[in-house]
């Protein structure tokens, strides 16, 4: 189990950021005709949109377990959140002045633990909870920035937003919270999270593995801005991984261990493989593979895993990726969980490499697993040509 | 006066356009005016409003989108007398296969304008307005009470002043120049029993503003001219 | 229809007026791309693009561009994407290789049309028989991304000396695929490639 067991068990809550907090009252609906009630029907458009979105996520389960983590984080203000999941392959997630909270699928494909969303979580909660947003709107010339940024917050599950996603990035950008309001949120974050009884650690865990991410794609480097609209309106971000370090050692508790890993993966197994496949359709196959590396090094790894390891090598096709994907196929071949679709993969990279007869004992071995299987005349096909 | 400019050119255009297009008919073979006394569902509109900025990009612009979809509908609430009918708000049903009515009226809404009255017509439609949601529009008649719907389609630009001052500057050096606010959309009347289109007004231009309540009336009267009542 | 920037409608349509058309497909034996020839209905408008012209694909529809969409991809060479990668992509699309068997075919297709962000799944894929040739027949759904709107679509392909050969419609789930599809089949079955 990962934990913070070398950290000090007497820290003050608080600590090094500075006097306890504690959360406010509950928000009121502020009247129609002031400022802040115009803003909020701005907001209850884009819910109302939202909610009618082709892309959103509707399982029952699914969308319970992730609003049942916000909700615990969110105490009192639980009553007032509204959580909803969006199919797409990004990083992000992000909270309304009026309560309503986006989750991205790319962000939870890629939080290890339930600790690792609630840091996420808890930070976004912790912008509503400080009313961030409202004091960025206090200037007028936010007002337009906001609603350019509800434009590309909700680009992801709305009809006819923004084009480019370096362009969703710049715009973010250009909305970003202050450095105050960030230390603020990431604060409230670790707060919230440990008094759940989460393991604060994993707040400053999750920055570093976007980032490792991020820089296993030579090509988006440059630009990783755009690879996720949280990185964007949430800079900078190195430095923010060690201040939640060494913030999380500060607020360590004996209580406050909790990881979540299995609850985590046993929610979300049913849409793995979904959340993956769109995943996979990003080709950005560097950024993928860091990604896999990492899911693999957890409880949750298997065959499946793999599989898609081969996957991404046999996609990408450069270099010496074939001899790449024989290898994760057969080693996911000894391992649990591994789908009979990879002989199928296998097949198709040895018939690239020239190996016939091996491909064609692979595309049997396919059939054999799963005669009734939606390409199954086709592959006899192959099957028997080798 | 720089935003008139690129406005009156914008409209001297279309005016161009206006006249090289031949007149489409907007409503469907056979079809002239809508009974007395019909309840109309009005389904949750398709309104955005945009700024283009000084780069020329058009960005949403989410404040003026809900005022514009605020006035719309008040408006539209005023007219209901003049509609003479009943108006059943869809606004609040949030049920996929409503959603997906709607979704698949936006196609068919781009198909009308690209292909009914844009550039693109379809000989094969011989100049009829032709088009359908299909026998699945059955299931918004059952939810809403209402035998015919009403869909709103707008898509708004509004230059910002920087953007006008670099279109000046542009011309003055005889640059290409990029026109300042069109004015895109339309409204939609389908039979819900069958799912067919029955009348479709298409607004093109390079005036309306539907920021300010007072102005927005001029373009929903727009939209609703010739409203079939 | 949205604006990603500012475009000079009406002076961009005078412009394309001279070069952008649909133009009806009479019924009859109608060559595609000078490679490949199908019997039309007499019911489908062909998209003259000057961007299509030089390539190898070709579309067609009845009800519209945002409705029905019959694609022709005619000669794919080795190493040729479907379709031309995206304006303002720095990505290289994926291409064709003479190698390939139906399954990365079908791979080849799916990576082109989700490049905007539209999710795809395949329902269904056999060998069937195209322009004269062993070819392939595939059945998938996809939600397209601009607008939301669910689509059901199918492909018949070959490669035929070393080049592919497909044809794909798609349309809307509701109303539009149904409406279509036995035109369609009789279109696709009537396919030859010229030799």
């Amino acid at each position: 189990m990962l934990g913070c067991g070398c950290c000090a068990l007497s820290a003050m809550a608080g600590g090094a950021l500075g006097a306890p907090w504690n959360s406010p009252a509950r928000f009121t609906r502020p009247t129609e005709a002031s400022e802040e009630g115009g803003l909020w029907a701005i907001m209850e458009r884009e819910e109302a949109r939202l909610r009618r979105s082709a892309f959103l996520v509707r399982d029952r389960s699914l969308n319970d377990y992730v609003s049942g983590i916000a909700c615990r984080l969110a105490g009192d203000h639980c009553p007032d959140m509204r959580v909803y999941l969006v199919r797409t392959p990004l990083f992000n997630a992000s909270m309304a002045p009026n309560g309503m909270m986006q989750v991205w699928s790319g962000l939870l494909l890629r939080t290890a633990n339930e600790a690792q969303l609630a840091a996420v979580l808890g930070h976004e909660i912790g912008h509503y909870l400080s009313r961030h947003t409202l004091e960025r709107l206090r200037d007028v010339k936010s007002r337009a920035a906001f609603g350019q940024f509800l434009g590309i917050v909700f680009a992801a599950a709305r009809v006819g937003g923004i084009g480019s996603l370096a362009q969703m990035g710049v715009l973010a950008g250009l909305f970003s919270y202050g450095r105050e309001q960030e230390r603020e949120a990431d604060q409230i974050g670790l707060d919230l999270m440990t008094r759940a009884g989460y393991a604060p650690a994993e707040a400053s865990t999750v920055w570093t593995q976007l980032l490792d991410e991020i820089k296993g794609d030579a090509v988006s480097k440059e630009d990783y801005a755009s690879r996720s609209v949280l990185f964007a309106s949430h800079p900078p971000l190195e430095e923010r991984q060690q201040v939640l370090a060494d913030a999380a050692k500060e607020l360590a508790r004996p209580e406050a261990t909790h990881l979540g890993t299995e609850p985590y993966r046993a929610a979300l197994a049913p849409f793995r493989s979904l959340f993956f496949e769109d995943e996979l359709r990003r080709r950005k196959y560097g950024e993928t593979l860091v990604l896999l590396a990492r899911m693999q090094k957890t409880p949750g790894a298997d065959g499946e895993l793999e599989f898609y390891r081969g996957e991404v090598h046999r996609m990408r096709n450069e270099k010496d990726d074939l001899d790449q994907a024989l290898r994760a196929y057969r080693q996911a071949q000894s391992m649990q969980g591994a789908p009979p679709e990879l002989y199928r993969s296998e097949g198709f990279v040895l018939r690239q490499l020239k190996q016939e007869a091996q491909a064609g004992n692979a595309f049997r071995r396919y059939l054999e697993l799963k005669p009734a299987a939606e390409d199954a005349e086709l592959i006899q096909t192959y099957a028997s040509k080798e | 006066m720089t935003k008139r400019f690129s406005r009156a050119l914008a409209l001297a255009s279309l005016f161009l356009l206006a006249t090289t297009a031949s007149a489409q008919s907007n409503r469907a073979e056979g079809f002239s005016r809508l009974p007395p006394g019909v309840k109309i569902a009005l389904m949750p509109m398709d309104i955005e409003l945009f700024e283009i900025g000084a780069g020329g990009v058009a960005e949403p612009r989410a404040d003026w989108t809900t005022a514009a979809l605020k006035h719309v509908k008040d408006l539209y609430r005023e007219r209901k007398a003049r509609m003479g009918a009943q108006v059943v708000d869809m606004e609040d049903d949030s049920s996929e296969q409503v959603a997906e009515l709607n979704r698949l009226h936006g196609a068919v809404g781009g198909a009308i304008s690209a292909h009914h009255f844009g550039l693109l017509k379809l000989a094969t439609k011989e100049g009829k307005l032709d088009w359908s949601l299909g026998p699945d529009a059955n299931v918004l008649r059952e939810r809403s009470g209402a035998d015919y719907a009403l869909f709103t389609y707008v898509r708004d630009s509004y230059t910002s002043s920087e953007r006008v001052a670099a279109v000046i500057v542009a011309a003055l050096f005889r640059v290409q120049v990029q026109p300042g606010a069109i004015q895109q959309g339309y409204a939609s009347l389908v039979d819900l029993r069958t799912g067919q289109v029955l009348w479709f007004n298409r607004l093109l231009r390079g005036t309306g503003d539907l920021r300010e309540r007072d102005k927005a009336a001029e373009t929903i009267d727009a939209l609703l001219t010739g409203f079939p009542q | 229809m949205r604006l990603r920037k500012a475009v000079p409608l009406a002076a961009a349509m005078l412009l394309l007026s001279s070069c952008i058309a649909m133009v009806k497909m009479e019924a009859g034996p109608v060559t595609v791309k000078d490679a490949m020839s199908v019997t039309s209905d007499g019911r489908w408008n062909r998209l003259d693009l000057p961007a299509l012209s030089g390539g190898s694909s070709e579309i067609w529809t009845s009800d519209g561009l945002s409705l029905d969409v019959l694609t022709f991809h005619v000669g794919i060479k080795d190493a040729d994407p479907l379709a031309p990668a995206p304006m303002g992509s720095k990505r290289v699309p994926p291409v064709f290789r003479a190698s390939m068997v139906a399954n990365e075919i079908v791979e080849l297709y799916e990576a082109t049309a989700t490049q905007d962000g539209s999710t795809f799944k395949l329902e269904r894929l056999a060998p069937v028989q195209f322009a004269g040739a062993s070819g392939f027949r595939f059945e998938f759904s996809m939600t397209r991304k601009r607008d939301g709107v669910a689509l059901r679509g199918f492909a018949h392909g070959a490669v035929i000396k070393g080049k592919l050969y497909l044809i794909a419609f798609r349309a809307p789930r509701l109303h539009y695929f149904a409406k279509h599809l036995p035109r369609v089949e009789t279109t696709m079955r009537s396919a030859l490639v010229k030799s």
